[in-house]
C-alpha cells in the first residue's frame, strides 16, 4: 500500500497554515511518514497527525489581515450593519414583529413556569420513585370479586392494611400511615387556636420522606404517646422566639390532655401533595382507640410504603386478590380492593378519591401548553406574513447582492441572521415581561411561581436555541422569498407584484383567525360555565348563612339546645340548626340495608350527613315525600332515617312516597324510612347528587348553621361573637359565610377561568396586531389607487369595503374552521362538571361577532385613514 | 528591528545547514540532527527554526525540482548566508574565548 497520510490532518494542516509555506511542510512531513511507514504504517499515521498539531504554532498559522480572515467577519459585519438599518428604518413593522414575537415568548415562558412548578411536585423527596400509596375501594356486594375501576379507588382507607402487606409480602421494606386532619384545640399560656390541620402519623415519617427535622430526633420524635412534631409556622404562632423543644401544648382531647412537643420540621414545601402542619404521634391515636387499628372497615388513614431494593411492584401487585380475600373475604354485605399508586403520580396522575391534599389537573396543563404554542405560532405568523408581503421592498437589495456575486447561502445566511437578531430583540422583551408580569401568574395561578425559577444553567442554552429556532421557523420561508429572486428581474425595474406567498398568506391569516375565533369561544365557554355554577339552582339556600365551627366539642354538644335558643333570641337571627357538617364539607359513607320493593332487605353504602331536627328547614331543603324529624317525635333520634330521591331511585323507589315506612339498619341503628328529600346539591356541582341518608345524632354536631338578616351583617357578627364568648368561653368563634365556603369549591375552576382568558386575550391580541400591519401594508401599496378612485368620485365606504372585504372572506372562512374545533374541546372539558351550560349557536354568534368586531376595528383603523385622505397628497408627487 | 540573537536549538539547526551546504532541506536535517544528538527531534521544531532565522537573514531559501517523492511537493533547500556564517563564527569565537580562560586543573 502506498503510504497516504490522514485526511483529516492534512485538510487541517491546509486550513490553517500560510500558503507560501504548506507545499513545503507538506513535503517535510510526507517525507518522514514515508520513512516510518516501513517499520509501522500506523505508528506513522498517528504521528503524522501528530506532528500536525505541532505545526499549529504562531510561525506558521495564517496571518489574521483582511484577505487571509479564518473567518470572513467583515461580511457579517455588513450584514449586522443592514439588519440594524433595516430594523429601525421601519419602525411599525419592526415594533409590531418584536412585541408579537416579544409577547409571545413571554407567555410561552410564563407558561412553561408554571407547568415547570407543576410537574415539580414532589420531586424534593429523595426516595419518591421508591415510595407507593395504597388505594382503597369498598365496594357493594354485587360488585365485589369483580374488578375495580381505576375511579372507585379512594386513597383514604384502613390501618391495618399497612401491617398486613409488612407481614405477607417480602417485597414491601417499611409502610407509612396518617390520618386525615383532625381539629384540635391548642392553649399555650395565654395562646388558644383551633389547629385544622394536624394529623396523626406513623413514626418512621422522617425515614420515608424528606421533610427537614430542624429540630429533635428525626428517629424518635414520634415514638411516644402524647407527642407532636410542629411546622415551623405553627411552632413560631405559639412560641415565637423560644425553643419550642420539650414545651407542653394542652389540647381538647379529654381531661388535662398535653402535648409535648419533641420537633420542629420545615413548612411543608408548596409543591406538595401533603398539606398537614403539624404531625402527632399514632401511638397517641392509639391510646384512645386502639380496636380500629384492626377495622378493616374503619376509613381514616393514608397509607404509604416503599419496596426492597430489587422488588418489583408489579409482583406485589400480582398478589392483591389472594391478600384482599384472606383478609376480607368473609365481609357479607360488602367488599373491598386495594391498588398501588406511585407517589410520584399522585399529584397530576391520580384518579382516585378522597385525596390528602390539593391534586392538579394534567388536562389544564396540556390546555395551557397548546395556549402557549398558538400565541407563539400567532407571532410567528405574524412575522411571516409581514416580511412576505414586504419582500419588495428588499428586492432591490437581493437583485445587487446577487450582481455583485452574493451566493444563494450567503444570501440566507443574511436573511436568517437578520431574523434571529430581530427574535433576539423579542427575547430581551420577553425576559423583561416575564419578570415584570411573574408576580401577576403567581396570583392567577395562587402559587408561588417566581421566575427566579428560571435561573438555571440549562435555561440559557435552552433559551438561545429557542431564539434561534423561533427565528428560523418566523423568518425561513421569507428568507426562502428573497433569495429566490432574479436579478434581470428584479433590475430591470418592471418587477411589481411579488405574486408568491399570496395562497400562503391567505391561509396563515385564516388559520390565526381559527384559533383566536377558538380561543374566544371557549373563553365565552368557561365564563358561562362559572356563572352558571354560581347561579345553579343547589337545592337550599346559602344565602345569609354563617357557620360557626365548634369542632365536636363535649361541652357545647351537651347544651346544644339552651345555646340554639340563646343565639335565637337575636333579633337578627332568623333559624338556627346543628349539623356534623355543611354542605361542601367531606361526608362520609356508612352500609345502610333498606328494605326494598320486594320486602328482602338491600344493602348500599350512601352518603351520611348528621344533622339534627332543625337541619332541614332552616335550609329551606324540600321534602320530596314523609316529614322531616321534629321535635314532636322523640324517636328520631335513634329510631328514623331520612333519605334523598337518588337514594330512593337507587333502592329502587320511583315514587318517593313508597318509601316511607320502609325499615332500615344502619350503624347499629334501626327503624323505619320516615322521609325523602328532594335532592341538594351538597358537594360542588363537579359532581352529581349522590344517595344521601339524613340521620340525627346530637352527639355528633360540629357545627352551627345561623341563617341571619341581610342587614347590618357586621354588627350582627360581634354580637354573635359576644353572646358566643358567654356561652362558650372555652371555644373561639371561629365563623364564615356558606356561600364564600361553598364557592371556595370552584376555586381552581376560576383560576383556570382568570387564567384562561388572559391568554386567550393575548392570543387575540397578537393576532390583531399581525392584521394590522398587514392592513396597514397593503394600504400603502395601494395610496395611489385610492387617490384615483376618490379624484373619480368613490365614497369612503365603498373604499373601506374595498380594502376590508379580502379579509372578511378570510374571516368567514376561519370562523366555519373554529366552530367545530371549539365546539369538540369545549365539550370534552364541560364533561369535568355533572351540572354544565350548554354549548348553544348562540354563544358562536356572539364570540364570533365579537371577533368579527376586533378585526374589522383593527382594518378599519387604517382603511379609514386611506379613505379619508386628500388624493391631492397621494397623488401629486408623480 | 528584529533581535538578532541566535538560540541554541536554532544554532545547532545552522551548523547542520552550514555542513549540508546546498543540499539542506527540512527533512535532511532532521535527520542530521538526529544523527548528531542521538535523539529523536520534532520536525516542527526544525521548521520553526529554520522560519524565524529565514526572517532574521541567517539563511536563505529556494525550492527544488518536482519529483516523484514526497507526493509531488517540491522541497525546500536551505543555504547559509554571509550574516549566518558570521553568526556562528562569532558564537564559535565567544565559546572558544570562554572556554581558553578555564584553569588548567583537573575537576573532580
Amino acid at each position: 500500500m502506498k503510504p497516504n497520510p490522514p485526511k483529516y490532518a492534512l485538510n487541517f494542516l491546509r486550513w490553517f497554515c500560510r500558503e507560501d509555506y504548506l507545499e513545503e511542510l507538506e513535503g517535510d512531513l510526507i517525507e518522514v511518514l514515508e520513512m516510518q511507514w516501513e517499520t509501522s504504517p500506523k505508528k506513522a499515521r498517528r504521528n503524522f497527525g501528530f506532528q500536525v498539531i505541532r505545526h499549529f504554532h504562531p510561525e506558521f498559522i495564517k496571518p489574521i489581515t483582511a484577505e487571509n480572515k479564518l473567518i470572513n467577519s467583515a461580511m457579517y459585519l455588513n450584514h449586522f450593519k443592514i439588519a440594524w438599518r433595516h430594523i429601525f428604518s421601519k419602525k411599525l413593522y419592526s415594533f409590531i414583529n418584536i412585541t408579537g414575537l416579544g409577547v409571545g415568548m413571554a407567555c410561552c415562558l410564563l407558561i412553561l413556569l408554571y407547568v415547570k412548578y407543576e410537574l415539580s411536585y414532589d420531586q424534593y423527596h429523595e426516595d419518591l420513585d421508591k415510595i407507593y400509596r395504597v388505594t382503597h375501594a369498598y365496594k357493594s356486594l354485587e360488585e365485589k370479586g369483580k374488578p375495580t375501576a381505576p375511579e372507585a379507588f379512594q386513597v383514604w382507607g384502613c390501618a391495618p392494611v399497612g401491617p398486613a402487606m409488612l407481614k405477607d409480602f417480602p417485597e414491601v421494606k417499611s409502610f407509612f400511615r396518617f390520618t386525615s386532619p383532625n381539629n384540635m384545640l391548642f392553649e399555650y399560656e395565654d395562646k388558644r387556636f383551633q389547629e385544622d390541620n394536624l394529623v396523626f402519623a406513623d413514626s418512621n415519617a422522617f425515614e420515608m420522606f424528606s421533610w427537614k427535622l430542624l429540630a429533635g430526633n428525626p428517629e424518635t420524635v414520634l415514638d411516644e404517646p402524647n407527642t407532636v412534631v410542629l411546622t415551623e409556622k405553627i411552632a413560631h404562632k405559639y412560641f415565637g422566639s423560644e425553643d419550642p423543644i420539650g414545651k407542653v401544648i394542652k389540647v381538647d382531647l379529654g381531661e388535662d390532655a398535653v402535648f409535648k412537643v419533641t420537633g420542629v420540621m420545615e413548612n411543608v414545601p408548596a409543591n406538595s401533595h401533603f398539606a398537614f402542619e403539624g404531625l402527632v404521634s399514632m401511638s397517641t391515636f392509639r391510646r384512645f382507640r386502639s380496636e380500629i387499628f384492626d377495622w378493616w372497615g374503619y376509613v381514616d388513614f393514608y397509607t404509604y410504603f416503599t419496596l426492597n431494593e430489587n422488588a418489583n411492584i408489579a409482583s406485589v401487585e400480582n398478589k392483591i386478590p389472594e391478600f384482599v380475600e384472606k383478609y376480607t373475604g368473609n365481609w357479607e354485605n360488602s367488599g373491598y380492593d386495594i391498588a398501588f399508586e406511585p407517589m410520584s403520580d399522585a399529584y397530576l396522575h391520580s384518579v382516585a378519591g378522597r385525596q390528602p391534599g390539593e391534586t392538579g389537573s394534567l388536562q389544564n396543563l396540556y390546555i395551557f401548553s397548546s395556549i402557549a404554542i398558538f400565541i407563539l405560532l400567532i407571532a410567528c405568523i405574524n412575522f411571516i406574513n409581514l416580511s412576505t408581503s414586504r419582500s419588495l421592498e428588499r428586492a432591490k437589495e437581493v437583485g445587487i447582492r446577487k450582481v455583485v456575486g452574493a451566493h444563494r447561502q450567503i444570501l440566507m445566511g443574511q436573511f436568517l441572521s437578520e431574523f434571529i437578531l430581530l427574535s433576539f430583540f423579542a427575547a430581551v422583551l420577553a425576559l423583561l415581561l416575564v419578570v415584570l408580569f411573574s408576580p401577576i401568574l403567581q396570583d392567577l395561578t395562587g402559587k408561588p411561581i417566581s421566575y427566579q425559577n428560571l435561573l438555571e444553567w440549562e435555561t440559557f442554552p435552552s433559551l438561545f436555541a429557542g431564539v434561534v429556532i423561533i427565528g428560523i421557523l418566523a423568518g425561513g420561508y421569507p428568507a426562502i422569498l428573497l433569495v429566490n429572486f432574479q436579478p434581470a428581474k428584479v433590475l430591470k425595474g418592471a418587477f411589481k407584484s411579488t405574486g408568491g406567498g399570496v395562497a400562503l398568506r391567505k391561509g396563515l391569516v385564516i388559520f390565526q383567525f381559527s384559533l383566536s375565533i377558538a380561543l374566544m369561544v371557549g373563553t365565552a365557554v368557561v365564563f358561562s360555565q362559572l356563572q352558571y355554577l354560581r347561579n345553579h339552582d343547589l337545592g337550599f339556600d346559602q344565602e345569609q348563612m354563617v357557620i360557626v365551627d365548634f369542632g365536636w366539642d363535649g361541652k357545647v354538644q351537651e347544651q346544644i339546645e339552651s345555646i340554639k335558643n340563646t343565639i335565637l333570641d337575636h333579633p337578627n337571627v332568623f333559624s338556627i340548626a346543628a349539623s356534623r357538617a355543611v354542605p361542601g364539607n367531606f361526608l362520609p359513607n356508612a352500609g345502610t340495608n333498606i328494605e326494598g320493593p320486594d320486602g328482602e332487605m338491600v344493602s348500599f353504602g350512601p352518603t351520611i350527613y348528621e344533622i339534627d331536627q332543625d337541619f332541614i328547614s332552616n335550609y329551606k331543603i324540600e321534602m320530596a315525600a314523609g316529614r322531616a324529624f321534629s321535635r314532636d317525635f322523640p324517636n328520631d333520634t335513634s329510631q328514623s332515617l331520612i333519605l334523598n330521591e337518588s337514594a330512593a331511585k337507587m333502592w329502587g323507589y320511583n315514587n318517593p312516597e313508597d318509601m316511607i315506612g320502609k325499615r332500615f339498619e344502619q350503624w347499629g341503628k334501626s327503624g323505619i324510612v320516615i322521609g325523602v328529600v328532594k335532592n341538594f346539591n351538597y358537594q360542588s356541582l363537579h359532581k352529581k347528587v349522590e344517595p344521601l341518608s339524613l340521620r340525627y345524632e346530637p352527639y355528633s354536631m360540629r357545627k352551627f348553621s345561623i341563617r341571619i338578616k341581610s342587614d347590618n351583617i357586621p354588627a350582627t357578627i360581634s354580637d354573635l361573637e359576644k353572646t358566643w364568648g358567654e356561652l362558650v368561653p372555652h371555644r373561639p368563634f371561629l365563623y364564615s359565610f356558606l356561600d364564600e365556603t361553598f364557592d371556595k369549591q370552584y376555586k381552581a375552576d376560576m383560576r383556570f377561568g382568570q387564567l384562561f382568558s388572559v391568554f386567550s386575550g393575548i392570543a387575540i391580541l397578537i393576532a390583531c396586531l399581525g392584521l394590522f400591519g398587514l392592513t396597514a401594508y397593503t394600504t400603502s401599496q395601494r395610496t395611489k389607487e385610492i387617490g384615483v378612485r376618490k379624484v373619480l368620485g368613490a365614497s369612503v365606504s365603498s373604499i373601506v369595503t374595498l380594502l376590508s372585504a379580502g379579509f372578511i372572506k378570510l374571516f368567514f372562512v376561519a370562523l366555519l374552521i373554529s366552530i367545530p374545533l371549539s365546539w369538540y374541546v369545549m365539550n370534552r372539558w364541560l364533561e369535568g362538571f355533572a351540572y354544565r351550560v350548554g354549548v348553544g349557536y348562540e354563544l358562536f354568534i356572539i364570540s364570533g361577532a365579537i371577533a368579527l368586531l376586533i378585526a374589522l376595528f383593527t382594518i378599519s383603523w387604517q382603511s379609514l385613514k386611506a379613505a379619508f385622505a386628500n388624493p391631492v397628497n397621494s397623488l401629486r408627487s408623480e | 528591528m528584529k533581535s538578532v540573537s541566535l538560540g541554541e536549538f536554532e544554532e545547532l539547526v545552522l551548523l547542520i545547514v552550514a555542513a549540508q551546504h546546498d543540499q539542506s532541506y527540512g527533512v535532511s536535517i532532521l535527520e542530521g540532527l538526529e544523527e548528531q544528538l542521538e535523539r529523536k527531534v520534532s520536525i516542527s521544531a526544525v521548521h520553526v527554526a529554520l522560519k524565524r532565522m529565514d526572517e532574521k537573514g541567517f539563511v536563505k531559501s529556494r525550492f527544488g525540482g518536482i519529483t516523484k517523492d514526497r507526493g509531488g511537493r517540491r522541497k525546500k533547500f536551505y543555504v547559509i548566508t554571509a550574516l549566518g556564517k558570521s553568526m556562528l563564527d562569532q558564537q564559535y569565537a565567544l565559546r572558544t574565548r570562554i572556554y581558553q580562560q578555564i584553569p588548567k586543573i583537573s575537576f573532580t
